[in-house]
């Protein structure tokens, strides 16, 4: 699992059967000082995360079959919203 | 999953059987100052994916990485670490 912040949404023209009905987001995985790494990444959304906000993903495909079925070639899953209070950083 | 540019497609004579049928794209995946740019480069290190949708040259697609890129062939166990899971229509970011 890592963190990475929300940029922007995602209008697929077309997509894989399983993923019918989600919401794509493109967020930049977060590294420990808080600074973004240089490749956007598409993320599935389940919980409605907005731009600007911190996200914990995670790449394990289990959550996507589960939801999506055994074919869904789903992976980066938004698993929770970090809360802003603790600034998506270590205490 | 992460953003890619389709560059051209790959053609297998001979290939072994799990890999007969399908159609192979080289992708460019893109970067961050690319893709806020909306310059039409990618900028990443170049890879091959299946891709189920048809997308054309030039089109960006979000593809999977990984074992679950051989997911939509299951129960077959096909060799392929990475799928076009969507083709992008529009992209919106917020500040830079």
């Amino acid at each position: 699992m890592f963190l990475a912040r929300i940029d922007g949404t995602v209008v697929p023209a077309s997509k894989h059967a399983t993923l019918e009905g989600c919401r794509f987001l493109v967020a930049q995985r977060l590294e420990a000082d808080g600074s973004a790494s240089a490749e956007p990444l598409v993320l599935i959304d389940l919980l409605g995360a907005a731009s600007g906000s911190t996200v914990l993903v995670s790449t394990d495909g289990d959550i996507a079959r589960e939801r999506f079925g055994n074919t869904t070639p789903g992976r980066m899953v938004v698993v929770g919203i970090v809360d802003p209070a603790s600034n998506g950083r270590a205490a | 999953m992460r953003l890619g540019i389709v560059r051209g497609h790959v053609t297998l004579t001979p290939a072994i059987p799990q890999l007969l049928g399908l159609t192979l794209v080289v992708l460019e995946p893109v970067t961050m100052a690319n893709l806020r740019a909306k310059n039409g480069l990618g900028g990443g290190k170049s890879l091959v994916a299946v891709d189920a949708l048809g997308a054309a040259k030039g089109q960006m697609v979000a593809f999977t990485e990984g074992s679950e890129a051989a997911n939509p062939f299951w129960p077959n166990r096909v060799p392929v670490d990475a799928y076009c899971t969507l083709i992008v229509d529009s992209i919106t970011t917020g500040k830079s």
